[in-house]
């Protein structure tokens, strides 16, 4: 008699990823990092997932975003909502990070369209405010991160 | 499948209205049946869409309506779509009665807001985002729009000039439509002299906060032989979805959901591009009028500004537009909107549509948006 599976028990998987939204938060309020995952296809995201929504593979690899990147678009809000009541105007951005992917944040220091252009480099500044906050990138500013 | 219709259509006048929601849209969808001259005992179920009930604090409305139309025995599901939520209960109501579940189905959608202010408006809006990943980092309804108009304008050179001729049309449409928030026309002047609301957006390139009901009775050609009423023949019922984060998604400057959806829909129906007479898209914003007809397959990508400033999306244009002056100017009472569509094609067809009329009506094709593009419904309609 040989100890065969049962004809009906699913395909062994890969361990699930462990990143979560709370760990992500978690990550850029008080860990100094930027968490996120890289598919085997290549996608990298931010975004919560259990399966890669590009190529359908549960191969993901959690790991640390870059901080930098470019502005890939860009709008200037002057109407917020309650979590930024005391903020407007800003900008929000969304950013095409060094390493791979985007991922969205905010500008405090952006208060009209003219200041910001698309292709602008920028930086992950860590804060104690809302959300992810971005400022552009100069010359002097250190390098604090990894890539996924 | 059984060939399905519409076959009656009603709607309450888009802005501020005075009742609760469930008042406007249980006499909305009386209106509709009696439209269809259809007795409210034939209806085998309703299909309710209604994104932002909670404002109202009232859930679960869809018994209360059926109660209210003397059929309190009648099941009654509620669908939420975010913005697409009534052209996605309307898909539910064709799936039933094409897969011959139901003879005749009754699709009411509705949305009161007049309630709340801008802030708490905004921010109940901005919920439908991603609210960790968007919303959280800042992100607004109009900021989010605004984006891929900023990522259009970069790749197509997309102009203010061509924003605004999208808010002129469907303002001066809507000037003609009684059911319409808005029953002005503007200019450019006033367009360009309007707040930025979210850079490029001005706040004449965004759809206003709107109460409103909209009711479409459905029904299988089989069970009601003889309407009295030109039925709308339900050629396609299609519903896609795409990644939920715009910033996750390969391409800034389109909904890909918007592009399945289409071409599914146009496979199911027959019709091509150029079959179609005139179209309701869903322009919740200026530009997601012209992305809609880029992804839709009706223009080139990056060319549909130019084509709305050279008047062929006009009224009397060659491809009529939002003749109902659209989300923009007709108003976007959320559950409603996309029942509210379809409205304006029973309208046109059954030659209701007083001096909007468009000048051939024998063909259409609805287009409704869930958020930015995480859910899209395409509906193809043609005569008998």
């Amino acid at each position: 008699m040989t100890d065969a599976p049962p004809r009906d028990a699913p395909p062994p998987s890969p361990p699930p990823p462990t990143h979560s939204i709370a760990e992500f938060r978690r990550g850029y309020e008080s860990e100094q990092r930027l968490r996120g995952y890289r598919s085997a296809c290549g996608f990298v995201t931010a975004t919560w997932g259990l399966i890669c929504p590009s190529c359908g593979q549960r191969d993901l690899t959690d790991g640390v975003l870059s901080s930098r990147g470019r502005v890939a678009a860009y709008s200037v809000q002057t109407v917020p909502t309650a979590e930024f009541v005391n903020d407007a105007p800003y900008a929000y951005v969304i950013v095409e990070l060094d390493g791979g992917g985007r991922i969205t944040g905010w500008m405090p220091s952006i208060q009209s369209p003219e200041q910001l252009a698309i292709g602008d480099r920028v930086r992950w500044s860590p804060t104690y405010r809302t959300g992810v906050v971005f400022e552009r990138e100069t010359p002097a500013s250190g390098d604090p991160t990894a890539s996924p | 499948m059984r060939e399905t219709w519409v076959v009656g259509a009603a709607s309450s006048r888009y802005g501020k209205m005075p009742d609760t929601g469930r008042e406007t849209a249980t006499r909305v969808a009386l209106e509709a049946l009696d439209r269809a001259g259809i007795d409210p005992k034939a209806v085998g179920h309703t299909f309710v869409a209604n994104a932002f009930g909670f404002t109202e604090r009232q859930a679960h409305i869809g018994p209360l309506i059926n109660s209210a139309l003397g059929i309190p025995d009648v099941p009654s599901l509620t669908v939420e779509s975010a913005c697409s939520s009534s052209s996605a209960a309307l898909h539910e109501a064709f799936v039933h009665v094409a897969g011959g579940f139901l003879d005749v189905a009754l699709v009411i959608g509705f949305e009161k807001l007049s309630q709340i202010d801008t802030l708490e408006a905004t921010s109940d809006f901005a919920l439908a985002a991603d609210y960790p990943y968007e919303t959280l980092n800042g992100a607004t309804f109009p900021g989010l729009y605004a984006t891929i108009a900023s990522a259009h304008q970069k790749r197509y050179g997309t102009t203010s000039a061509e924003l605004g001729a999208v808010a002129i049309k469907n303002h001066a449409n809507a000037a003609r439509n009684p059911h319409a928030q808005f029953q002005k026309e503007i200019s450019l002047e006033k367009y360009l002299a309007s707040p930025i609301i979210a850079s490029p957006l001005r706040l004449y390139d965004c759809c206003p906060f709107s109460d409103g009901a909209a009711a479409l009775v459905v029904a299988a050609k089989d069970a009601l032989p003889s309407p009295s009423t030109e039925p709308l023949v339900i050629r396609a019922s299609v519903r896609s979805g795409s990644l939920g984060d715009v910033h996750d998604r390969a391409d800034l400057t389109s909904l890909p959901a918007t592009k399945t959806a289409a071409a599914a829909a146009f496979r199911a129906s027959g019709l091509t591009a150029a079959g179609i007479d005139f179209l309701e898209v869903h322009d919740c914003f200026t530009i997601a009028e012209l992305i809609a007809l880029e992804d839709l397959g009706f223009f080139p990508a990056g060319s549909a500004g130019r084509a709305t400033v050279e008047g062929l999306t006009a009224r009397d244009g060659k491809l009529p537009v939002n003749p109902s002056g659209g989300l923009k100017a007709k108003g976007h009472p959320v559950g409603a909107t996309g029942a509210g569509q379809i409205v304006e094609v029973f309208e046109q067809f059954n030659g209701l549509a007083g001096t909007r009329q468009v000048p051939k009506a024998e063909t259409a094709l609805t287009h409704n948006v869930g958020a930015t593009g995480s859910s899209c419904s395409v509906h193809i309609f043609s005569r008998r």
